[in-house]
């Protein structure tokens, strides 16, 4: 068996015994029930499973966005279950990038600010420079000064897909990042995602309900009512 | 990249999107308000206090029987205050076999310090307005003296041994004071001439008065250095003090001023609150992201801080601006009534107004604002996941500090910050009481209404806490506006009821018992209207329960000076008009003799109870008199008022004259020679311009007082619109998805019209509990004016709280009714 250094020297992620809980009118429910998760750098893994049955909920213990019930999260090596929120927030700013369903643009901004806002909060001085050869690389060098209002679905997702990958991070949370959009358009996004994904190194963590985008991954695993089976 | 160069960037970002209009506006009214009302009060205090300053002719008098000591004088000039002295005493004069009592004024060369004499140069030549005395050598005097002594201008006059030639005549004396019984017609004269004149000997009875002007900082200064060191025959006077009739209406006008700053910043305060709590609502989402990105905790409240502070300081210095032009238009439309030498606008009150606007924002801004800190990165997952609300105790907590702090401010009167803190703080208690329990029978209501008045009343309950803060922000500026309306209203009602057009405007004294009936004839004929005839006897008090009073009295306590003088002692069978007993009861018919009534503040200054037994000398016989009751009086009704008023019969048998007082108009003024001739004996005094002046005074703090209440209504229904206009996000996100759905523009404005119209109804209602109780204490404990409901308002206020609510709700949701819904819900 592998002592807790050595698993976390191969890998980027190591989840043990992870179980979350929620207290509601009727009880204690179970969202996750011990999850033991073991993700390689580099590695690309989709999470699947039916509405409910608990991937955002893994997804945001895994990323540092809320914290376990039970268990233990490591990433790269530092224990997110004893950190405090600040800590984790740090962690984030470090390692960690994010696509969202929902894009999670900010209205005001343009598609420039958008991407720049990461690399600023983290005292960039080129920030402009690199958001601007990123909107370009995902195609929308002519979009730079639109505001989220002005721009499609697709190119929503685009920028989105340019502000995770600016920071050069090295996960990637997508969650259900083809959710909003229609095949066609979902199916380039996904291909830039994948083809950033190379370019970048990063180690991809992809939740979906979409067989054929969860084939695109390396492993896959199914959630079943917060069990993994 | 550091916290303020990143906050700057996103504010300009918000900046272009609009989402900052609505809070800055609200910034911008609180700091352009309190600025201007700082400044304006400021400016208007100043040239009022140097207005009644004219009265006293200086800033600071102490009056003396005798010379101050050097040390004192030096004092003074080391505070840098201008002086002169004037010193006043009787003397006879003699001339052309005719004698006369005349009242001789010596004035230093300073003299008066403020304030002007008025003078001919004979009896035809027009008036004109001096800032000297007379020069060496020479003397002014008034009319009656050239008419008693049969001189005329040039003449010389003796006075002791000194001859003066008379070169003016005086016509208008600055500090000219009431006192009935030293009033004889004035000499003044150069006080260089004074020691040759010889008249004043060691024991001569002589007013000393010395004048002080200056910076009012070093004048308080002065005041409490020299204060522990009078001596029991000298007093301090300032323009507070000194005038009784002018005095009540100055501080009633700074508490006014007062009060209007307070409102406004309360107006404010709300619109603050209720804007940072939209912006914050818009502002979940942005921060969830930015938590999501890596920002800690502390670095989100930073990146928000610094955005307020520069807004603040952005809306504080333009607001500052505009309050500044506020407050010179304010000047601009009060230039008729003002007068020429208006003080200038000080820095202090404009970098208050700064300061204002900061700390309103703070207090207000701020617990809205540590919401944003606890918002959750979860939330770009979860978006339902809203922050938890700010502890109330510090929402309120905070709010209430900065509300205590401007009313200590402004006011420097803890009775009226304690009065008002703490009716409002009760009164709100009560308030929230009352809007849960009017919530809860709208939510009876509702299945029994149609559809529209059930969407309407679910408008507000859906979210019941949200309806009662935005009903208590309503309320609170309703309270406002309404405390502002009522009290300057009561207040200039007030003046008027003291100063009625025809006061009062001359008083007859020393008139003789037995002329008293045909004088009294000659008045009815002539048709002037008189007030009562009131029996005077001078006599002194000595002592309280047979201590005598100099061992009572402290040395600054007000009733030292009515222990050092004769006091003008009357009797009457009936309590005069707008006399109160507060303690005791007045005498009955046939009531044994032996009885006084004693004034209310100079018994509380004697320390004299009810039953005390008092001792007067009456010339040279002593008597004892028991106190039956004690009275209130209006000092400023320009009627003899009385001190000690006996029960009949006591005051038998010694020396009497009568006293009264009467209205003459400017043009029978003619009547008073032949009074004057007939009784000789009797003196009459023209107080007409001492009241023309207060008049003046009254009438300019009357328009002043106005233009603040509109500014602050104005304030206040900005405000309102302000606060409505905050609450409407969710109100146009339902009213999108009602018409997606189907739901007629007709519908849906009617929808509308019935939720803000029941929200201003509800407001309206409360407001009237909250501002009565707050009228209640402001009146009877801090104006002490009488307090009686205005039925009135109770029928306007809910109607104007109705009307303004639903018509802000309207002009904001109708881009809900006239939009395609599609693109309202892509812009929310």
């Amino acid at each position: 068996m592998q002592s807790q250094t050595d698993k976390a020297v191969e890998y980027l992620i190591v989840a043990e015994r992870l179980s979350k809980s929620v207290m509601t009118s009727e009880g204690i429910l179970d969202i996750l029930s011990s999850i033991d998760l073991l993700i390689k750098p580099g590695e690309s893994m989709a999470i699947v499973g039916e509405s409910g049955s608990g991937k955002s909920t893994l997804i945001s213990l895994l990323a540092g966005l809320d914290t376990p019930s039970a268990g233990t999260i490591r990433l790269n090596g530092n224990d997110l279950t004893v950190m405090d929120e600040d800590g984790r927030a740090a962690i984030r700013n470090a390692l960690v990038g994010f696509v969202f369903q929902s894009f999670q643009l900010l209205p005001t901004l343009t598609a420039l600010e958008n991407v720049m806002l990461p690399l600023e909060l983290s005292g960039d001085k080129d920030a402009k420079i690199a958001a601007t050869a990123l909107l370009s690389r995902v195609g929308l060098s002519h979009r730079l000064t639109h505001t989220p209002r002005q721009l499609s679905g697709g190119e929503q997702q685009r920028v989105a897909l340019a502000r995770a990958f600016v920071t050069r991070p090295v996960i990637l949370f997508a969650d259900e990042p083809t959710g909003n959009l229609d095949s066609k358009t979902g199916a380039i996004i996904i291909d830039l995602l994948f083809q950033l994904n190379l370019e970048n190194n990063t180690t991809l963590i992809l939740v979906t309900h979409d067989q054929v985008l969860a084939s695109r991954c390396q492993r896959t695993i199914r959630l079943e009512s917060g069990k993994l089976v | 990249m550091s916290h303020f160069n990143l906050a700057l960037r996103l504010l300009l970002r918000d900046r272009r999107s609009g989402e900052l209009t609505l809070l800055l506006l609200a910034l911008m009214i609180a700091v352009t308000s309190s600025t201007a009302i700082s400044l304006f009060a400021d400016r208007l205090q100043r040239t009022m206090g140097e207005q009644a300053a004219e009265f006293l002719a200086a800033d600071l008098v102490i009056a003396s029987s005798e010379g101050l000591p050097a040390h004192w004088l030096e004092k003074a000039t080391e505070w840098h205050l201008d002086q002169a002295q004037t010193k006043e005493f009787p003397s006879v004069l003699i001339e052309n076999e005719e004698m006369l009592l005349g009242s001789i004024k010596a004035v230093s060369e300073n003299y008066p310090l403020r304030g002007y004499l008025k003078i001919t140069d004979s009896d035809y030549a027009q008036e004109k307005s001096v800032q000297n005395g007379p020069g060496p050598g020479t003397a002014w005097v008034e009319k009656r003296v050239l008419s008693a002594l049969k001189l005329k201008l040039g003449d010389p006059l003796m006075v002791g041994d000194k001859k003066l030639i008379i070169t003016r005549l005086i016509t208008y004396e600055t500090d000219k004071r009431g006192d009935f019984y030293s009033f004889a017609p004035r000499v003044m004269m150069n006080d260089a001439d004074l020691q040759a004149s010889g008249v004043l000997q060691p024991g001569s009875h002589v007013h000393y008065y010395f004048q002080y002007r200056g910076d009012p900082k070093a004048l308080t200064e002065f005041k409490r250095w020299i204060k522990p060191q009078l001596n029991p025959s000298q007093r301090i006077m300032d323009i507070h003090d000194d005038r009784p009739e002018l005095g009540g209406a100055l501080s009633r006008a700074e508490r006014y001023l007062g009060l209007s700053s307070i409102v406004v910043i309360l107006i404010a305060g709300v619109a603050i609150a209720m804007t940072t709590r939209r912006y914050t609502e818009r502002h979940f989402n942005a921060t969830a992201l930015l938590r999501c990105l890596g920002l800690k905790r502390r670095d989100i409240l930073w990146l928000y801080g610094w955005q307020f502070i520069i807004l603040g300081f952005l809306a504080s210095s333009f607001g500052c601006l505009l309050g500044w032009f506020v407050q010179q238009a304010l000047f601009h439309l009060l230039r008729g009534l003002l007068p020429q030498q208006v003080a200038s606008p000080g820095w202090s009150a404009v970098l208050f107004g700064f300061i204002t606007g900061m700390a309103v924002l703070l207090a207000f801004a701020l617990p809205p604002l540590l919401r944003l800190k606890q918002v959750s990165p979860l939330k770009v997952l979860r978006r339902e996941l809203e922050p938890l609300d700010t502890g109330t105790g510090l929402v309120y907590g905070m709010a209430f500090s900065a509300i205590a702090f401007f009313i200590e401010r402004y006011t420097q009167d803890f009775a009226m910050t304690a009065t008002l803190l703490g009716s409002g703080l009760i009164a709100l208690l009560v308030l929230g009481l009352m809007i849960y329990g009017l919530l809860r029978l709208i939510a009876k209501l509702v299945p029994h209404v149609s559809l529209s008045w059930r969407f309407g009343l679910q408008g507000i309950l859906r979210n019941s806490k949200a309806s009662v803060g935005q009903i208590m922000a309503f309320s609170i500026t309703l309270v406002a506006m309404v405390l502002s309306f009522t009290v300057r209203t009561s207040l200039v009602d007030d003046w008027q009821k003291h100063l009625p057009e025809k006061a009062p405007n001359h008083f007859a004294l020393n008139i003789f018992p037995e002329q008293q009936p045909a004088f009294k004839k000659e008045m009815i004929q002539n048709g002037i209207d008189s007030s009562q005839f009131y029996p005077v006897v001078r006599g002194r008090l000595v002592k309280i329960n047979n201590i005598p009073v100099q061992q009572i009295v402290s040395k600054d306590s007000q009733g030292e000076s009515a222990t050092h003088r004769e006091l003008s002692l009357t009797w009457a069978k009936d309590l005069p008009e707008e006399n109160k007993i507060t303690a005791g009861k007045w005498w009955q018919e046939g009531q044994q003799r032996g009885l006084v009534s004693v004034e209310q503040k100079l018994a509380k200054n004697l320390k004299i109870n009810l039953h005390d037994q008092l001792s007067f000398t009456i010339g040279s016989q002593q008597m004892n008199v028991t106190v039956a009751s004690i009275r209130s009086l209006e000092w400023d009704t320009m009627k003899p008022n009385f001190y000690m008023i006996f029960s009949p019969g006591t005051l038998d048998g010694y020396p009497s004259t009568f006293l009264t007082s009467f209205y003459l108009p400017e043009a029978q003024k003619n009547v008073l020679n032949d009074l004057v001739k007939k009784y000789p004996g009797t003196t009459i005094l023209e107080v007409d311009r001492i009241l023309k002046q207060v008049k003046t005074v009254l009438l300019q703090l009357t328009k002043a007082i106005n233009y603040l209440l509109y500014f602050s209504l104005m304030a206040g229904f900005s405000v309102l619109f302000a606060a409505v206009y905050a609450t409407l996000d969710h109100r146009i996100q339902e009213g999108a998805v009602l018409r997606m759905l189907g739901a007629k523009r007709a519908f849906l404005r009617k929808v509308h019209l019935i939720e803000f119209g029941l929200l201003g109804l509800m407001a309206g209602l409360l407001t009237i509990v909250l501002s009565e109780v707050m009228l209640y204490s402001l009146y009877t404990h801090v104006m002490h004016i009488d307090y009686s409901p205005n039925y009135g308002l109770w029928l306007l206020i809910p109607f104007v709280g109705s009307l303004s609510v639903s018509v802000a709700g309207y002009c904001g949701t109708r881009q809900v009714v006239n939009k395609s819904p599609l693109t309202v819900l892509r812009e929310l």
